[in-house]
C-alpha cells in the first residue's frame, strides 16, 4: 500500500498472508499482540526515545516565552513538527515531506492539541503580553512499521517529563515577567488532562484479516489501515482512516473497542514509568539489568503496589551534584563503579529516626558512590557499629529495606538481621577502608534535599495509609527510598491515585473495559461460525 | 568560572587537564539504515546512519568515485549555518577516509543526529594563561579562550594492507586531516598542542 519500506517478493507476500489467515505473525505475535514497548528518559527534561520492536522515535519538547497570538489571548500554545529523518528509511528523503509524513503530523495533531489533552491556559502567563510556546519535535530514527502509534507515545512521554521554567509577575509596574531560572526555583510541569493514545490495525486482503501494531514488512503488504486514537477514560478522540480496502463498519467498531483496551494499557506503561526505562541510556546497553527479581522482592515486601515515577526519581538523582575526587578518581573503572555500588548499598541501608541521621545516611551514600573500590561486605559487616536503639519491629522492616533497597547480585543477606542496622555515626570509609575518601562530607544541595525530601515524603504519606507502625515504619521506608533513589533501576512503586509529582492527570480512575481482547477475538470466530 | 587553570587542578567535572570524558560506542542500532552508530562522550551524545552505495542521479553521479552526502540534523529548529559547516568540514574529512574510488558512479549518504550537545573527534581548548585542557564540555568551550578541533588519521593497518611510508621522517598518523579552531592563541601554542595529542 505505501511506498516505503523493503520491497517484498510475491512469495514473502503470500506467506504473511498465509500467516494471517492462520492467526500467526511473522514475528511470532498474535494478530492482536503489540511488540514490546521502552521509554529511555534522557538527562535533559522533556527528550524521550521511545523504541516499539524496531521503530524508534525520538521527541524533544522545548519553550520559549514570547506574545500569544492575538485571537487568543489567554493561552498558550502547542506546535508539533514530525520530521522524518532519512536516517529511518532510505526513501525518505530530506526536505519536502511525504504523504506518510503530513498524515502522521496531523494525526498525532488531531490527538493531543485538538482533543485539549494539553492545557494551554496555564501557559499564559501575562495576559495578551507573554505566554509560554510549546514546540514538540518528533524525529522518526528507525522505520520499523507503525509510525504513528511510537511518534504518539514519544509525543506524550516528552510532553510528561518536560519541565518549564517558573516565572513571575513581578517589576517595579507589576508588568514585568520574571523567569526564574532551574537552580532558583524547580521548574514546573505541562498539565495534561488525559493521555490520548493511537492505535493502528492493518487490513489485508480485502479486509478479511486484521492485525494490530503493523511491522514494516506486513505494512508492505497490507491493504488498508485504520488509526484509532482513544484514552483510557473511553473517549475517543481521532479517528483516521484514509482510503485502502473497505472494510466493514461493524469491523470498525470492534477494533475501537479493542483499541481502548489497548489504550489502557499503555497509559498504565506511560504513567509507570514502563519498567525497561533506563536512567542511564548507555548504560542499559552494557549491562542489560534484569528487573525481574528487583520486581518480585518488591512485590512480596508490599501487599499493595507503589510506583515512583522513574522520570521524578532520576530528576532527584540529577539534581543531587556529586564532585568526584579526581585525584584518586579512575575513569577507565567508571562503569563498573556505578554496577558495584548496588552491592555496598546493601550494607548502608539505613534506619534514623529524625532528620539529621537520615541526611547522615544520605551523605554515606553518597560518599559510597564515589568510592572507586568496593569492599567485601564482611568487612562492612564487622565495621558497622552497634549504636542503635533498635525496636525488633525496626530491625526487621531494616531487613526487608535493605535487602529490597540493595541489587541481588551478590548480596549477604544473612549477615543483615544478626546486626543491628546502620543508623549514621562516623563514615565508615574514613578509617582508610577505602581510597581517596579523606575529602570528608560530599557537599549536598538544599534545593535537591528538599525535592528528595518531597519524594520520600510523597512516599511516606501513601505507605503510612497501609503500614500499622508509625514509628518504624515511615523513616524506614523513607530511607529505603532514600537508597532506591540511588539504586540503579529501582522500582518503588507509590499508591495508584497518589501523585505529587509530574503532570496532573484527571482524576477518573482508568476503568477496565469488560470486552477483553480475548473476548474480542473468540466473538469474531463465533460470528464466522 | 575558572579561566585559568593550574596544569594539576581538577576541572569543574573533576577531569585534570588531560583526561577525557568516559567514551561509549554503540553499533548497529538500527534495522533500516545499512550501518549505524552511537557516540557518546558522557553529555554528548551523536547519532549516525549510512546508507550507501546506492543510486545517484544526474549532475551528483560522479564517475570516478562515489559521492559522499552528508546530512546533518539538530534535535530542534530549523537547519542553519552552524549546521550547513558542520556538513562541510565532515563531507572533507570523509572524502579522504572513506575509498570512494572504489564505488564509481554511486551514492553515499551519512546522517547524524544530534539528540544532545555535540563535538567531533578529539578537541581541546586553551586557557587564557596557556594551559591546555582536553576534551572540553560545552560549558568550557564558551569560557576558554579558544578551542582546536583535530582530526589525525589512524594507522591505515587496519583497512589497508601495508604501512605508508612515512611523509617527511614522521609517521603517517601524525598527520592532521582537519584542523578546525576557534578563538585567538600563540604559534608557540600550536606546537605544543601538536605534542599534546599525538598519543
Amino acid at each position: 500500500m505505501n511506498n516505503y519500506g523493503p520491497k517484498l517478493s510475491n512469495n514473502e507476500k503470500e506467506f504473511i498472508l498465509a500467516a494471517l489467515r492462520a492467526e500467526q505473525r511473522i514475528d511470532g505475535r498474535r494478530p492482536f499482540d503489540s511488540r514490546r514497548l521502552s521509554i529511555t528518559f534522557s538527562k535533559q527534561d522533556g527528550a524521550v526515545e521511545v523504541q516499539q520492536g524496531q521503530t524508534r522515535v525520538m521527541a524533544v519538547v522545548t519553550g520559549t516565552l514570547g506574545p500569544p497570538f492575538p485571537d487568543r489571548p489567554t493561552e498558550g500554545s502547542l506546535v508539533i513538527f514530525t520530521e522524518f529523518s532519512p536516517m529511518a528509511d532510505p526513501s525518505f528523503e530530506l526536505g519536502r515531506p511525504g504523504e506518510l509524513s503530513v498524515e502522521l503530523g496531523r494525526i498525532i495533531d488531531r490527538g493531543l492539541r485538538e482533543s485539549r489533552a494539553v492545557d494551554t491556559e496555564s501557559l499564559c502567563v501575562l495576559a495578551g503580553r507573554a505566554a509560554w510556546q510549546i514546540r514538540l519535535d518528533i524525529h522518526i530514527l528507525d522505520n520499523g512499521g507503525n509510525l504513528v502509534d511510537v511518534a504518539n507515545i514519544a509525543a506524550l512521554a516528552a510532553l510528561s517529563s518536560y519541565r518549564r521554567p517558573d516565572c513571575s509577575i513581578g517589576g517595579h509596574d507589576g508588568q514585568e515577567v520574571i523567569v526564574h531560572p532551574p537552580e532558583v526555583r524547580e521548574p514546573v510541569s505541562l498539565i495534561l488532562h488525559h493521555l490520548p493514545i493511537a492505535v493502528t490495525f492493518a487490513f489485508f486482503a480485502d479486509g478479511e484479516l486484521e492485525a494490530l501494531d503493523p511491522s514494516v514488512k506486513e505494512e508492505a503488504v497490507m491493504g488498508g489501515r485504520l488509526t484509532v486514537t482513544v484514552n483510557s477514560q473511553g473517549d475517543v478522540c481521532a479517528i483516521q482512516k484514509g482510503g485502502g480496502v473497505g472494510v466493514r463498519s461493524s469491523e470498525i467498531i470492534r477494533c475501537i473497542r479493542i483499541a481502548l483496551s489497548k489504550a489502557v494499557e499503555v497509559t498504565n506503561q506511560l504513567k509507570k514509568a514502563v519498567p525497561d526505562s533506563h536512567q542511564y541510556p548507555y548504560l542499559g546497553e552494557f549491562f542489560p539489568i534484569s528487573e525481574v527479581p528487583l520486581v518480585l522482592m518488591l512485590g512480596l515486601f508490599f501487599s499493595g503496589c507503589y510506583w515512583v515515577d522513574a522520570n521524578a526519581l532520576e530528576r532527584a538523582r540529577r539534581k543531587v551534584k556529586r564532585h568526584p575526587d579526581h585525584k584518586n578518581a579512575d575513569f577507565s573503572k567508571n562503569r563498573t563503579d556505578v554496577v558495584s555500588r548496588d552491592v555496598e548499598m546493601n550494607e548502608v541501608g539505613v534506619a534514623s529516626a529524625n532528620q539529621d541521621e537520615r541526611r547522615e545516611a544520605v551523605m554515606e551514600i553518597l560518599r559510597t558512590e564515589d568510592m572507586d573500590e568496593s569492599t567485601s561486605s564482611e568487612e562492612e559487616d564487622d565495621d558497622i557499629p552497634d549504636n542503635l536503639g533498635g525496636k525488633k519491629q525496626e530491625a526487621e522492616i531494616e531487613a526487608k529495606t535493605q535487602v529490597v533497597a540493595g541489587k541481588v547480585r551478590g548480596v549477604k543477606s544473612e549477615g543483615i538481621g544478626k546486626d543491628a542496622p546502620f543508623q549514621g555515626g562516623p563514615s565508615l570509609w574514613d578509617d582508610g577502608v577505602v581510597n581517596g575518601s579523606g575529602t570528608g562530607h560530599k557537599h549536598l544541595d538544599a534545593d535537591a534535599m528538599n525535592e528528595f525530601d518531597q519524594v520520600s515524603e510523597a512516599i511516606q504519606k501513601t505507605t503510612m495509609k497501609k503500614e500499622a507502625s508509625p514509628d518504624g515504619g515511615p523513616s524506614s521506608l523513607a530511607n529505603m527510598a532514600a537508597a532506591s533513589v540511588y539504586a540503579q533501576m529501582s522500582t518503588v512503586q507509590p499508591v495508584k491515585d497518589e501523585r505529587p509529582l509530574g503532570p496532573v492527570f484527571a482524576q477518573g480512575d482508568l476503568k477496565p473495559v469488560p470486552t477483553s481482547l480475548l473476548d474480542a477475538v473468540k466473538k469474531q470466530k463465533k460470528r464466522k461460525k | 568560572m575558572a579561566n585559568s587553570l593550574k596544569p594539576d587542578e581538577a576541572r569543574i567535572d573533576g577531569r585534570t587537564a588531560n583526561q577525557l570524558r568516559p567514551l561509549l560506542c554503540t553499533r548497529g542500532l538500527l534495522e533500516r539504515a545499512h550501518g549505524s552508530a552511537r557516540w557518546q562522550q558522557e553529555n554528548t551524545i551523536v547519532m549516525a546512519a549510512v546508507y550507501g552505495p546506492k543510486n545517484v542521479s544526474g549532475k551528483r553521479e560522479n564517475s570516478e568515485r562515489a559521492t559522499v552526502e552528508i546530512i546533518w540534523k539538530m534535535k530542534s529548529g530549523l537547519p542553519g549555518n552552524a549546521e550547513k559547516e558542520a556538513e562541510v568540514i565532515i563531507r572533507r574529512t570523509l572524502d579522504y577516509i572513506v575509498l570512494s574510488a572504489m564505488h564509481p558512479n554511486t551514492g553515499i549518504s551519512i546522517i547524524f543526529q544530534a539528540p544532545a550537545l555535540c563535538a567531533v573527534a578529539v578537541s581541546c581548548a586553551v586557557t587564557t594563561n596557556g594551559v591546555v585542557v582536553l576534551d572540553p564540555t560545552k560549558a568550557e568551550e564558551k569560557n576558554f579562550r579558544a578551542h582546536v578541533c583535530l582530526v589525525f588519521p589512524n594507522r591505515p593497518k587496519s583497512t589497508v594492507a601495508g604501512l605508508p611510508p612515512p611523509v617527511a621522517g614522521e609517521p603517517a598518523e601524525h598527520g592532521i586531516i582537519t584542523c578546525l579552531t576557534r578563538g585567538a592563541m600563540s604559534v608557540n601554542m600550536s606546537s605544543i598542542l601538536d605534542k599534546k595529542l599525538l598519543f
